[in-house]
């Protein structure tokens, strides 16, 4: 990660897709960065606040949510320093207002958005696919194919901001975000303007965005976006391929990598082939010479469709009438891969798939049926795998489950299954808080974890306050944003590195907005907090707040590595009085619990190496059957 | 020149750091190499898996990228860190596939909880080499503990074990080098890589 911080213009490194992001904002001269992180973009904010000391004009943070990142981000832009703000796909639905508003008044320095886009939701709970905003907020939207790309089209993003005066919208779907490759670095800037050196100059007539203002911003916005389709054919973007071809594949995005691997398959070599680099606007005189020679055109992207709608209207103004596939091809679902577009295209152009491919397709129908699906499942020693199951026990899963968005989502999943809807940031309180206003008074639990609280959560408790919904409401404080690799949150109150944060005191913050009954529980005492919940059940009235606070397992861990003392202590299953009643190993599910099966016998065991220490288990054995055992190291003999 | 290998197993099990050092290798070596991701959470148990595609850079014409993906049979070498994982991949082996499998299962929850079956070992390997014959199902963790003491070799063990079963074209020397570097002159790294290289020698 430091080499993204050296001058060596040239050099080849190995690089994730998001860590070339960054270096393409660095080469941008960047002085100001905010994000909420949200998986794939996660790494963006980590490796710029990890960075900071490297660039001292560098202003780094992670944010309470993507509205206020935005905002942030927007403010450095009008105060003359060049700005990114970057989130997962449905961060833009959060962020959407601010940036709304930013194509009307315009900015400054350049602003540019990265979306970390999921399709395939492969680690969230949408895939929603985010290109279609730009219809209305007006932004352009650059989409790198390649790790390279991800870095040169960044660069070039905060330019193009500039030259028109919009934000620029860069964004990388997983596969990109997450990729691994090497990554050739471009020269970094000298000078820097960033923190001190920003400079606010006043201008009414854009940044006050009221009435006959905003209409003129309005004109403003169309009249900036015409002005960057006009010049499209210059900026170096959108790349014709020329094929003698008379089929024209249109492709954005690694598809476009993944498009060429199939036509490479497929013994396709004179594919006729239009690269967008910028996938919105559209510029209709280079669409038009691409299709020129073309009596059908076939477009290869993930979900919706989006090129494929512009395209099609593009046509249709300009009289062309040829036909147009792409979603009638590919599903407006899921994520698309080369061994689908192979598919698709062979079946679509009546090409022969390889045998290679064929094979390989029967090989996984006929060899790997009926195999056991594999989940996410918590961590050993995680604390909301003690909190779920305490819920579970103090319920008798006999309530309504109001689900929210962090890893204790996992409570959906077996052997749990205690969630009942998943949907955005805060639908736990948040919609359980509006049911509870229609139905009778069977008992709801809703979770909420303690970056989500704060991201989104607060409005909506403050309304089940005051509309004095009849709800518990359990807070899983984990003391980080563990699900997306362990960002600070509020409450967070070290660092691993031992940098002391200011945590937020939830119990006051509760207690300020009129909670009365606040209990706070150790999960890990897993009786104590079945007692605790069982109790704020029975009492029937208003909101009653459990804190259940344990940090992130993982964490805890690696405060112990950097930390390590002489001796060391896990839990062990005694085996003569272990009754295998499998409350430990099934019901609870630790995975450092495991099952050892010899000849018709087994037995239950705890795998050294995993166990947390954390305690749980030995206080849910009915039969006291696990014990703490101390380990001495024995050093090798070496 | 291409060579495809993909490495698979749950997360926690070091597959993605595995596919970084091979990417590093081919650096050093002045290798093309590409590559894709599939990563759940931060949390454990999930199916993690790593594309590692090299090229050779010479062949190769800029504007031509091959894609992150490993298509369909493409895979010229599978490293998978439990055996059911290596069945769940078997839409990426051909005939001529070289499989390093570590002969642990991991129990998924699903199983766990009644409602799967785990298939039997001997039925993963027989399915496996329905396809391919050249199958390497080894107990790395159990040589792991033998030799090192710690589970914490498994994944570099897998790298020398692959590195003397496949045909990995980057060099040992800038693997050695590569794995020096990302474990801080770890010996005990380098001699689990070393070890894993020579042990199909040994049992042969
Ligand atoms: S809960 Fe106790 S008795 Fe039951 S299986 Fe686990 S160790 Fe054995
Ligand atoms: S103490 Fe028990 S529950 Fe906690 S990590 Fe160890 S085995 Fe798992």
């Amino acid at each position: 990660m430091k080499e993204l911080a050296q001058n060596h213009p040239g050099k080849i490194v190995l690089a994730m897709g998001n860590e070339a992001i960054v270096r393409g904002g660095l080469e941008a001269g960047i002085g100001y960065f905010s994000t909420y992180p949200g998986t794939p973009a996660s790494e963006i904010g980590e490796v710029y606040v990890a960075l900071k000391d490297h660039f001292p004009h560098l202003y780094a943070e992670f944010s309470i949510n993507e509205h206020v990142a935005a905002h942030g981000a927007l403010g450095a832009s009008w105060a003359g320093v060049r700005a990114m703000t970057s989130m997962k796909h449905v961060g833009m639905n959060v962020a959407a207002e601010v940036l709304h508003f930013a194509a009307y008044t315009g900015i400054n320095a350049g602003l540019v958005v990265v979306i970390g886009s999921d399709p395939g939701a492969t680690s969230s709970t949408s895939e929603q696919d985010d290109r279609w905003y730009s219809l209305h907020t007006h932004l352009p939207i650059l989409e790198p194919s390649t790790i390279q790309e991800a870095k040169e089209f960044t660069k070039l993003a905060f330019e193009l901001s500039e030259r028109y005066a919009l934000p620029v919208i860069v964004n990388a779907p997983s596969k990109l975000c997450h990729n691994i490759g090497s990554l050739q670095l471009g020269p970094l800037p000298q000078n820097f303007t960033g923190l001190r050196g920003g400079k606010f100059v006043k201008n009414p007539s854009r940044y006050i965005n009221l009435f006959g203002g905003s209409v003129a911003n309005h004109a403003k916005a169309l009249e900036q976006k015409a002005k960057l389709a006009a010049d499209i054919p210059s900026l170096s973007l959108n790349k014709i391929f020329e094929g003698t071809s008379t089929i024209g594949f249109i492709s954005s995005s690694v598809n476009f990598s993944y498009l060429k691997e199939a036509l490479d398959l497929l013994g396709i070599t004179d594919a006729h082939i239009l690269k967008m680099g910028m996938s919105h606007p559209l510029n209709a005189r280079q669409l038009m010479q691409f299709a020129e020679r073309c009596t059908r055109i076939i477009v290869v992207e993930d979900l919706e469709g989006f090129l494929e709608f512009q395209i099609k209207s593009i046509m249709y103004e300009s009289h062309i009438r040829i036909p147009i596939d792409g979603k009638n091809i590919f599903a407006p679902y899921g994520e698309l891969d080369v061994d689908i577009i192979v598919r698709a295209l062979g079946k679509t152009l009546a090409r022969e798939i390889p045998h290679r491919i064929q094979n390989a397709y029967e090989n996984e129908k006929k060899l790997a049926r009926d195999i056991p699906p594999r989940q996410g499942s918590f961590c050993a020693g995680c604390p909301h795998r003690a909190t779920a199951y305490a819920i579970v026990k103090a319920t008798n899963r006999n309530a309504i489950f109001a689900g929210d968005i962090g890893c204790y989502t996992l409570a959906c999943l077996p052997p749990f299954r205690a969630f009942d809807w998943v949907t955005c940031m805060n639908c736990g309180v948040g919609i359980g808080q509006g049911m509870r206003q229609v139905i009778g008074d069977e008992p709801m639990i809703a979770y909420v974890g303690d970056s989500t609280f704060f991201h989104s959560g607060i409005p909506g408790l403050i309304n089940a306050v005051s509309q004095n919904a009849n709800m518990v409401v359990v807070i899983l404080d984990n003391k980080c944003v563990a699900m997306t690799g362990h960002q600070p949150s509020p409450t967070t109150e070290r660092a691993l590195d031992g940098t002391r944060f200011n945590p937020v005191d939830v119990k006051s913050l509760l207690k300020s907005i009129g909670i009365r009954y606040v209990r706070t529980v150790n999960p890990f005492n897993v009786s104590a907090t079945i007692a605790s919940i069982a109790e704020a059940l029975r009492e029937r009235e208003g909101v009653r707040v459990i804190i259940s606070e344990a940090e992130c397992a993982l964490q805890t861990e690696r405060r112990k590595k950097l930390q390590p003392t002489s001796s060391e202590h896990y839990h062990q299953i005694e085996p003569s009085i272990c009754q295998k009643c499998n409350e430990c190993y099934i019901e609870f599910g630790c995975p450092a619990i495991r099952r050892f099966d010899e000849e018709n016998e087994f037995s239950y065991y705890i795998e050294e190496s995993l166990c947390t220490n954390c305690g749980a288990c030995k206080d849910i054995c009915p039969n006291s059957a696990i014990s703490m055992v101390e380990i001495v190291r024995i050093r090798s003999a070496s | 020149m291409r060579y495809d290998i993909l490495i698979c197993g749950i997360g926690g099990q070091g597959v993605i750091s595995l596919g970084t050092i091979l990417k590093l290798a081919a650096i050093r070596d002045g290798i093309g190499v590409v590559g894709a991701e599939r990563r759940g959470g931060a949390q454990r148990e999930g199916v993690v898996t790593t594309n590692v595609r090299y090229y050779s850079r010479n062949l190769e014409t800029h504007d031509a990228p091959i894609s992150g993906l490993i298509p369909a049979g493409g895979a010229h070498l599978l490293i998978a860190m439990e055996p059911l994982e290596a069945l769940r991949h078997i839409r990426y082996l051909n005939e001529n596939t070289t499989i390093i499998v570590n002969n642990r299962p991991l129990i998924p929850v699903h199983v766990r909880i009644g409602e799967y079956q785990y298939p039997p070992l001997n039925e993963i390997y027989s399915r496996l080499t329905h396809v391919t014959s050249f199958v390497y199902a080894i107990d790395i963790d159990a040589i792991s503990l033998n030799n090192f003491h710690s589970l914490r070799h498994v994944n570099t063990i897998a790298l020398g074990l692959a590195f003397a079963a496949g045909n990995i074209p980057v060099s040992k020397k800038a693997l050695l080098e590569t794995i020096a570097d990302q474990f801080h002159n770890s010996p005990e790294s380098i001699s689990a890589f070393e070890f894993g290289c020579h042990y199909l020698k040994n049992i042969s």
